[in-house]
């Protein structure tokens, strides 16, 4: 596994000098506002992506829906840095020595065409220096997308990602997705989606009631906490697609109130919380399947936020056992429970990379929370972010390059994306109110 | 009518009386026979409206009585519901919690005496303790908090002789905020148990 611009040396709490700000208010930037631009080009290939060539279409739909969209992507993406200084006027990918002389280590050439059914993307990337010797030119990369007009990000995306897929042999995750939490009215929230940059946000349930804590099986089925019929209940979809019902408790007859669910990695099981008769909370799998459950944690005090590991052999949780909350790990079994944060009196809400050597969390110093990450082969925490507001509800994207989180002021939370590093900070929404984000490749 | 038909042989009567002889001086019965002009015995139908009349007059009474004592029950049940309404709002005051705790506070323990005693005062009394917590702290654990504060109150009512299952418990974690603001006041006032009558 390769971490683009890991800071390896930086240990604890050592800050790495990004600053989350609160957005200037009235900003009209609904998609990635830029706050920190990449500083190093590092281990990225550098890609020049000149305006396509466009017949019969809107050109200026062609520039926002698909040639923005597409340079973002490349860059989100950290393998790719896409030039944006001092190019060539021309365009003509034929002058690949002008390109070469501005830096250029791919040149992307495309044409954006009208035709019966819509709309055609010809694409065609060429290794620039390999292309100055004119025997040795050929495309590194060449492909047509079709679609409608309204395909146009889609395609941005898909090129981005079979680009990514090109250069590293993984897919990229342009296109993939992000399911949230959305404040709509007092007390009522809503679960929503949204593409990965922000793009085509769409409600997912409408019940008018608080509605929280979203999880995603890896074949996309929903499952989240709903007030609904008053007390919290867990609901979502038994089959891709289907209709949202209740998943727990089985019956009408609640014993204890139940929050986050979970799901497995392999689909099968819901990890969530359950209360007891004593305040307490325990640490729960329900198997869909048999519909049995099984309590893993039986402690005097507060266990929650269960996240498996990818073999789903493992979970990691908070729990207040030894007085604040911290996070802890076991066996699906409930088995070998240690912790693993010191650091610290408030640490929580862990995600596990889907890669499984790292555990994203926030950890609360001084009044604010901050993201870290928990690099297991090191036994040591790094931190992500440096906020002056809290940021919270870390989630990894697929191919674990990026966290998405929440951050700001109560009721002005917003959704925000960064690497690893901190370093290119994306802001997502510009939705007051957003929490409990889940980036997924499945929806 | 008939008056009518009674006279006409009456005075055939009379005139062939009159022709006949003197001898007879009885005085002519006629004055007896008119009886049948007593104007009246009422007839059926009068007897019958009458007896509706009275019959109306006296349900009328009944219903008006009815209806008072009808309306002076209402008033009482809407008074007697206005001060239960007016003890539970009276007793039923939030209560709140220093931060990352469930403890009861010590300046709490005479809310939740009040609490008891309006809840062993009105014994259809039934309270639905909200737990919640302030924006600081995840959403994941603020929601089991929530229940640990929930089940404080809860634990302490039932200390006080309150039957525990005239006490339900929910969480909302820090999903419903009393006040917006980002002060320890604010904090404060959000770190709550809020009491509702079922």
């Amino acid at each position: 596994m390769t971490v683009p611009g890991w800071l390896g040396n930086v240990v604890g709490r050592a800050l790495l000098g990004l600053i989350l700000l609160s957005a200037p208010s009235g900003a009209q930037a609904p998609q990635g506002q830029e706050i920190v631009l990449e500083t190093t080009q590092g281990a990225r290939l550098a890609i020049a992506v000149p305006r396509p060539a466009v017949s019969g279409v809107n050109e200026g739909k062609v520039s926002t829906d698909f040639h923005a969209v597409l340079q973002r992507d490349l860059s989100d993406s950290g393998k790719f840095a896409v030039l944006k200084d001092g190019l060539p006027s021309a365009t003509d990918p034929s002058s690949f020595k002008a390109w070469s002389d501005a830096g250029a280590e791919w040149l992307l050439a495309a044409n954006v065409n009208a035709t019966s059914e819509g709309i055609e993307v010809v694409v065609q990337v060429s290794d620039v220096k390999t292309g100055q010797d004119r025997k040795a030119r050929t495309a590194v990369f060449s492909k047509r997308y079709t679609g409608k007009e309204a395909a146009l990000r889609r395609m941005a995306h898909k090129l981005a990602d079979d680009l990514v897929a090109r250069l590293t042999g993984q897919a990229g995750v342009a296109g993939t997705s992000i399911v949230f939490v959305r404040q709509v009215g007092p007390g009522i929230k809503e679960i929503y989606q949204m593409d990965r940059d922000g793009a085509n946000v769409a409600p997912l349930t409408a019940y008018r009631s608080l509605t929280i804590s979203p999880s995603v099986a890896p074949d996309g089925r929903l499952a989240f906490v709903t007030y609904k019929g008053g007390g919290p209940e867990i609901w979502g979809q038994r089959t891709p697609g289907g209709a949202m019902v209740r998943l727990y408790p089985l019956s009408g007859k609640v014993d204890g109130h139940c929050f986050c669910p979970m799901w497995s990695p392999d689909g099968r099981r819901l990890a969530f919380t359950q209360g007891d008769r004593r305040g307490n909370t325990d640490i729960m799998v329900l198997d869909l399947h048999s519909g049995k459950v099984r309590q893993l944690t039986n402690s005097n005090c507060l266990n929650t936020d269960p996240s498996w590991n990818p073999t789903g052999t493992q979970l990691a949780f908070t729990s207040d056992k030894d007085g604040t909350p911290q996070v802890y790990l076991m066996e699906e079994d409930g088995s070998n429970v240690r912790r693993l944060t010191r650091e610290g009196n408030y640490n929580g809400s862990p995600a596990w990379s889907p890669g499984g050597t790292m555990i994203a969390y926030v950890s609360r110093f001084e009044g604010k929370f901050d993201l870290f990450v928990y690099k297991l082969a090191d036994g040591k925490s790094y931190q992500v972010t440096t906020g002056v507001a809290s940021s919270e509800s870390p989630s990894w994207s697929p191919d674990e390059s990026r966290i998405v989180f929440s951050s700001g002021s109560r009721g002005g939370m917003q959704l925000y994306s960064t690497d690893l590093s901190g370093s290119t900070l994306r802001k997502l929404t510009e939705l007051d109110g957003c929490q409990s984000p889940k980036w997924t490749r499945s929806r | 009518m008939r008056f009518v038909r009674n006279l006409i042989p009456l005075s055939v009567v009379l005139a062939l009386g009159a022709g006949l002889a003197c001898k007879q001086p009885e005085p002519p019965k006629p004055v007896e026979q008119p009886k049948p002009v007593v104007p009246a015995g009422p007839t059926q139908e009068e007897i019958d409206a009458q007896k509706r009349a009275a019959e109306e007059a006296a349900r009328r009474k009944a219903e008006a009585e009815a209806e008072a004592a009808r309306k002076a029950a209402e008033a009482a049940a809407a008074e007697k519901a206005a001060a239960y309404k007016r003890a539970a709002e009276a007793a039923l005051k939030n209560i709140n919690f220093e931060f990352d705790k469930s403890d009861i506070r010590e300046a709490d323990k005479a809310k939740l005496q009040a609490i008891a005693d309006f809840m062993k005062a009105y014994p259809q009394a039934k309270v639905q303790v909200a737990g919640h917590c302030d924006e600081r702290g995840t959403v994941e654990y603020n929601l089991a908090l929530g229940e640990r504060r929930a089940h404080a109150a809860q634990a302490y009512l039932v200390g006080l002789g309150v039957a525990q299952d005239r006490l339900t418990t929910i969480s909302f974690g820090k999903e419903k905020p009393l006040v917006q603001g980002k002060d320890e006041k604010s904090w404060m006032e959000n770190r709550r148990d809020e009491f509702q009558l079922q």
